[in-house]
This record gives C-alpha cells, sequence and structure tokens, in this order.
C-alpha cells in the first residue's frame, strides 16, 4: 500500500489523491509578452526526473486541499511534504534510492543536487 | 428533480445477517454545505451567532448540539446537518451577504446511509481503503474517502449499547450502486 500522509488528514492510500504534476511553475506575468516557444515551455515542458522530484497533490477524495510532495519517482518514496506557497526545500545528502540498488551512473538517477531554474 | 417524499431506493432486502448489521436511508434532513475564511473574526462571529455550535477546526471531526451537527470537511469548508429542519440557511446566507463566503443547500443531492450493528466495520473494510479502527475509532469522528469508486462522507455517531453506528453520506445518484454492494457484502459476514 503506497500511503500519503495529508497534511490535514494524516496518512491515507493513495487512490484517494490525485497528482498534479510539477510544483513551483510560475505563471508568467505577462503573458503577450512572450514568445511562441517561451509560452510553450510555461505551458508543457515538464522534468520529469526519474528520482527526487517536487510535486503538487491534491487530497481529491478527502478534503480536497492541495499541498506540496518530494518524492523520489523511482522508489515512490516520499522524502517531505509541504504547503502550498512555501518555498521548496533543499534536499541534501539524499541520493535517490534505486529500486533494486542499480548504479547510480547509466541507470537514469540524478542526482538530488540538481539545480531548479 | 425528484421530490423530497420520493425514496431513491427502498425495497425491503432481507438481510441475512440482520442481528449484526442494519441499513437504512435515513431522509428529510437538511444538509447545508457552508465555506468562509475561518481566520476572519467576523464572519465566525455571525456564523456561530446564528448556528450555536462550535464550529470544528481539528479535521475529520464534527460538533453536535441537539438535532444539529457541523462536520469539518476542510480547513474553510463544513456541512451542517439538522434533522429538524430548524436551521434558517436563508438568514445565514442574507447575513454572510458578500463577504467571502458560500451557503448551498444539498439537502436534496446527498442522502444518508445508516449502517448500525456489531459487524458495521467488517462490512465497510470490505470496500475500503481505509484503516476504520484508527480514523474513526470513537464517536465525533468523521471521515471523507472513496467507496470503490464513489465519493463519500463517513460520520461516526454517538455509541449507543457498544452498538457502532455510522453514517454514510452520498450522492443520490450513487446510492443504489452503493446499496446493493452493501447488501452482497453482509453475506457473508462471519469469517
Ligand atoms: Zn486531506
Amino acid at each position: 500500500m503506497f500511503l500519503i500522509n495529508c497534511p490535514y488528514c494524516g496518512e491515507r492510500d493513495q487512490i484517494e489523491f490525485t497528482c498534479g504534476g510539477e510544483a513551483h511553475i510560475i505563471r508568467p506575468k505577462n503573458p503577450p509578452d512572450l514568445s511562441d516557444d517561451q509560452w510553450a515551455d510555461y505551458l508543457f515542458m515538464r522534468k520529469n526526473i526519474k528520482g527526487v522530484q517536487f510535486e503538487r497533490w491534491n487530497h481529491s477524495n478527502g478534503c480536497r486541499r492541495w499541498f506540496n510532495v518530494v518524492r523520489n519517482t523511482a522508489t515512490d518514496e516520499i522524502i517531505k511534504i509541504y504547503n502550498m506557497g512555501e518555498s521548496s526545500p533543499t534536499i541534501k545528502g539524499n541520493e535517490p534510492k534505486t529500486p533494486s540498488g542499480e548504479p547510480k551512473i547509466g541507470s537514469g538517477n540524478i542526482s538530488t543536487t540538481f539545480e531548479k531554474k | 428533480m425528484l421530490k423530497k417524499e420520493e425514496t431513491v431506493l427502498f425495497k425491503k432486502h432481507n438481510i441475512e445477517n440482520y442481528s449484526k448489521i442494519k441499513i437504512e436511508e435515513i431522509q428529510n434532513i437538511k444538509k447545508i454545505n457552508l465555506r468562509f475564511d475561518p481566520n476572519s473574526k467576523e464572519l465566525k462571529s455571525i456564523t456561530s451567532k446564528i448556528l450555536d455550535i462550535i464550529i470544528p477546526t481539528i479535521p475529520n471531526t464534527y460538533s453536535e448540539k441537539e438535532k444539529q451537527k457541523i462536520i469539518w470537511l476542510g480547513p474553510n469548508e463544513w456541512l451542517i446537518i439538522d434533522s429538524e429542519e430548524k436551521l434558517d440557511d436563508d438568514l445565514l446566507n442574507k447575513s454572510l451577504g458578500d463577504e467571502n463566503a458560500s451557503v448551498t443547500n444539498i439537502s436534496e443531492s446527498k442522502t444518508i446511509l445508516r449502517i448500525s450493528g456489531k459487524k458495521t466495520f467488517s462490512l465497510l473494510s470490505k470496500f475500503l481503503v481505509l484503516d476504520l479502527e484508527k480514523n474513526l475509532s470513537n464517536d465525533h469522528l468523521c471521515v471523507q474517502t472513496i467507496f470503490l469508486k464513489v465519493p463519500i462522507l463517513l460520520v461516526r455517531n454517538k455509541n449507543f449499547d457498544n452498538i457502532i453506528e455510522i453514517d454514510i453520506f452520498i450522492n443520490r445518484s450513487h446510492v443504489n450502486y452503493i446499496y446493493n454492494i452493501l447488501i452482497d457484502g453482509t453475506k457473508n459476514l462471519d469469517f
């Protein structure tokens, strides 16, 4: 069972939740000023990391609140849960664990020390 | 549109384990969805004056006074249920006026299935992904979850003679589906 700790309701099964994709994507202040490429970048381009990713989740079949989750997409390990509006936490010294201990290089896993744009 | 008097389901079913489980539909209960910012002192004082019950702020709990309950649905959302239909939602609506708040009468869209008996948790746990012993461990607790694919709200009522009694709040359009599944579920409760 994959449990997610809702900031309001506590631990609940994953099927009560909906993933809202990558977190901390800021809507450009003045869209008409952007080129098509920049607008497309904002709308469609997502990191889709194998490893530690910052995501938005919604407790859609519970309290219906949004919150942020730091999740290792390779292992589904949830590293941190924090409220909407908070800036992304720095995750240090937490190399993503690989599902079957495969080496970091060549397995597509990236380090958690990546820098956000 | 359904009239209030019309029952969504009810044919009498013979439940094999009737001594251990009882399922009934509770009708004619006023249900009001209330939303406002709890940080606003003004809105809080208006609502608490009219309602005269404490508005619960602890997640997944409810407060109760006589025939009324206020159920926590979210940090800024509550469900008021009133079995005597005394609550004046028009007054509440008018008093909140143009403030950032909403009062919606959802009496006709939701109905309540009441399950009681010794085997209540055994029956419900067949269909839920929820730890009932933890989330509904005693009265004044409520929980929102899904029943197979259907969103529901479970409310644990006060115990009488140690018999567990749970109210399930469901959309009317889903109630036949859930009722039939529950009836099926009662057939092999003796494990
Ligand atoms: Zn929740």
